[in-house]
């Protein structure tokens, strides 16, 4: 079996067996969107307004809260120190491996997007551009991250670490993917951010995985 | 010997005589307030030039002065970064101690730098803009910048292992060089109010030479500035991660190197 | 400062003839913590057939020096040589090396038949299924671990959990076992096991490197034994 499915494989299975892996970025993502009706002007305009901006930052902080875990049980019982030592490509194993921890999160939260779509009234022709977006911007902002959680892996308390690092890098594809909603709402062509946004995932896709691996060859010692 | 040659062992000698702590140690005590000399003499020349010959702006008044610090600034806000990076990649590529150094050292200057010109911006915003702050890109880049050199030093300082921290750091400083081009573009497509590049538009600088020539004294002088207060930082760390040495040592005893 | 003082106490040459003899040697490996040395200038060279019992006081760098030359670590000096080639750049070592430490790279989810079946997939390609869930079940049971395939390995004792790690090495066909305490926390009969392990492997032509705190005088690996003590002559 190559490297990738091997990883991606076994990563599937970890999840399984352990439900709240599943159900705690969803979630959380969930909460933190509705959080924003309670907190501003019961006003469906201002609501529909904001919807896309308040979807993607939650979407953002839900993968952020996801990330600590990512290396957090190999490092502990010591997988992680198998996986530098084994004859495969790690880069490899670290791309498996975060394309299956991002189909449990930032792909379940797009799939989920529309129905919050709905609660903060945006017109469905605009769903699938925010659902498109999340689809694009995700994966990039799991490959990021997955850095972050990388170089902190080793730290007693790497949760705040890992946002003050990446939270910065994610600016791009905020900008991207919340943008495009805007445009879409004031009827302009979205395809340029669409590019955009899969030109950084070409980025992401191609280069994080040897940042990951390196990051924790830096950090395992 | 062919000039080429020649050249080649110069500059790996002084590669190599670098690359060690000690003769580091030993060359900067020379080059150090060189640095400073030219620093003080270059803005203070740039200072008197743009303080008191060149005119003022016919809309800003003498408001525009500013720009004789916030410009220089942003550009080493940058400049640092780069120079940041490419020495956390040298020290992993290469497992060069001092090039780490270089890349620790350089964080807390560049992050002075990055606040300084949000600081000159904001207060030249206040007359010009009649708000301290504007969402524009050319602040909100400089802002995320802000937060990049926070990250490199919050990971530095957040390990107990020296030589673990100074990898995590370079490693960070590089991959966020990857995206800092990205995130500067993506912000100046969200937004777009800050004033067109002037100095380096095509066909020449749009400045008369009477601002530009105490810009150039000013960019140069706080490049200085830069390698000053670099080496100064470089060779307290040195001493401090080389404390266990002989070197170190027989100095504390008050013997010369 | 710290110095190595490298006592060889061979006792047994071996000589069972080998198709191809591995070897491995280090040369002047060192390792800092913090500002501490923990050893330099460290030389080692083992053949086929050898086991080299590294020894010293607590703190004195046995984990450390194993970490190194399994590649989890890098030395800040030397080099390691597998086979008369650099070790740490060749894959063929790491495919030959097999590393069990006190975190035991188990996980609680899996069962320990899956967290084995993932070991063996990592290290072959054999796409025979039926022969790799053969060498799964015979491993298993050679630990006498059988009964507990289809527990997960949070339902194992401590004891059951170590032999499940050992029992990644007879699955994959490595040559070089390096092994930081192996016997901590396990029974008499399982050390007699592990020992047992050992000396086949030896037999067959394989390496072993390993720590234990005890005297190994009483084991039947001690006639393999070569010891290579880490010492610590100096605190400051």
């Amino acid at each position: 079996m190559n490297t990738l499915t091997l990883y991606f494989r076994r990563e599937w299975q970890l999840m399984f067996r352990n439900t709240s892996s599943l159900i705690q970025p969803l979630t959380f993502f969930i909460i933190i969107a509705l959080l924003f009706p309670f907190s501003l002007p019961a006003e469906n305009a201002l609501l529909q307004r904001i919807g896309g901006g308040v979807i993607w930052v939650s979407a953002v902080l839900a993968t952020l809260l996801s990330l600590e875990s990512m290396f957090h049980s190999d490092y502990h019982d010591g997988t992680l120190e198998q996986m530098l030592i084994h004859p495969r490509s790690l880069p490899l194993a670290m791309l498996g491996k975060a394309l299956a921890h991002w189909t449990a999160t930032g792909l379940v939260l797009s799939l989920f997007s529309p129905v919050l779509c709905l609660t903060f009234n945006i017109p469905s022709d605009q769903i699938w551009v925010l659902f498109a977006g999340l689809l694009l911007g995700t994966p990039s902002l799991t490959l990021i991250g997955a850095i972050g959680a990388a170089l902190t892996v080793t730290l007693r308390r790497g949760g705040v670490l890992i946002a003050i690092i990446i939270l910065p890098l994610y600016i791009p594809i905020l900008i991207f993917g919340a943008g495009m909603l805007t445009q879409a709402t004031q009827g302009l062509d979205v395809t340029s951010q669409l590019y955009a946004l899969a030109a950084i995932l070409t980025l992401a896709l191609t280069l994080s995985p040897f940042a990951i691996a390196g990051a924790l060859r830096v950090t395992i010692n | 010997m062919n000039p080429f040659t020649s050249i080649w062992t110069f500059l790996s000698t002084t590669y190599h005589r670098l690359g060690s702590p000690r003769e580091f140690y030993r060359i900067s005590r020379y080059v150090t307030p060189v640095f400073g000399f030219l620093f003080l003499t270059l803005s203070a020349l740039g200072a008197y030039f743009g303080l008191f010959v060149a005119p003022a702006d016919y809309q800003q008044g003498d408001a525009f002065r500013i720009l004789f610090v916030h410009v220089p600034v942003a550009w080493m806000s940058l400049f640092v970064y780069v120079v940041m990076a490419v020495a956390g990649a040298i020290g992993l590529i290469w497992r060069m101690k001092m090039a780490f150094v270089v890349t620790i050292c350089s964080a807390p200057i560049g992050a002075a730098f990055t606040a300084l010109a949000l600081l000159t911006g904001s207060i030249w915003g206040k007359p010009i803009w009649g708000t301290y702050w504007v969402w524009d890109a050319r602040l909100t880049s400089e802002l995320i910048l802000l937060f990049l050199y926070f990250g490199i030093m919050a990971v530095y300082y957040a390990f107990e292992e020296r030589k673990t921290a100074e990898k995590a750091a370079a490693l960070l400083s590089v991959v966020g060089v990857v995206i800092v081009p990205i995130i500067h573009y993506s912000v100046e497509w969200w937004s777009s109010l800050h004033q067109g590049v002037t100095v380096f538009a095509e066909g020449g600088p749009k400045m008369p030479p009477s601002m530009l020539l105490p810009l150039a004294f000013m960019a140069v002088g706080f490049m200085f500035f830069y390698g000053y207060a670099l080496f100064l930082t470089m060779r307290n760390r040195v001493l401090i991660n080389e404390r266990k040495s002989k070197w170190v040592r027989a100095l504390a005893m008050g013997e010369s190197i | 400062m710290v110095l190595i003082n490298s006592v060889f106490c061979k006792t047994k040459v071996n000589l069972t003839l080998m198709p191809s003899t591995q070897a491995i040697s280090a040369k002047n490996l060192s390792c800092t913590r913090g500002d501490k040395l923990l050893f330099e200038n460290l030389n080692f060279s083992i053949v086929s057939g050898e086991c080299l019992h590294v020894t010293g006081e607590n703190g004195s760098g046995k984990t450390s020096l194993l970490r190194i030359i399994a590649g989890i670590n890098r030395s800040e000096t030397g080099e390691l040589v597998w086979n008369n080639e650099n070790a740490l750049v060749n894959l063929s070592f790491f495919a030959a090396c097999a590393y069990i430490a006190h975190k035991d790279g188990l996980k609680n989810e899996l069962t320990a038949i899956e967290n084995l079946r993932y070991y063996q997939q990592l290290e072959s390609n054999n796409s025979n299924s039926d022969q790799n869930e053969e060498a799964l079940d015979e491993a298993l049971d050679r630990l006498k671990i059988l009964q507990c395939a289809d527990l997960s390995a949070q339902q194992l004792s401590f004891g059951q959990r170590r032999r499940l790690a050992f029992a990644r090495l007879l699955v994959s066909n490595f040559s070089l076992w390096i092994l930081d305490e192996p016997f901590t926390g396990i029974d008499k009969n399982g050390r007699a096991l592990i020992e047992e392990l050992c000396v086949e492997h030896l037999e067959k032509g394989g390496v072993i490197i390993l720590t234990h705190h005890q005297s190994l005088i009483d084991s039947p690996i001690n006639a393999y034994r070569k010891e290579l003590k880490l010492s610590e002559l100096d605190g400051s």
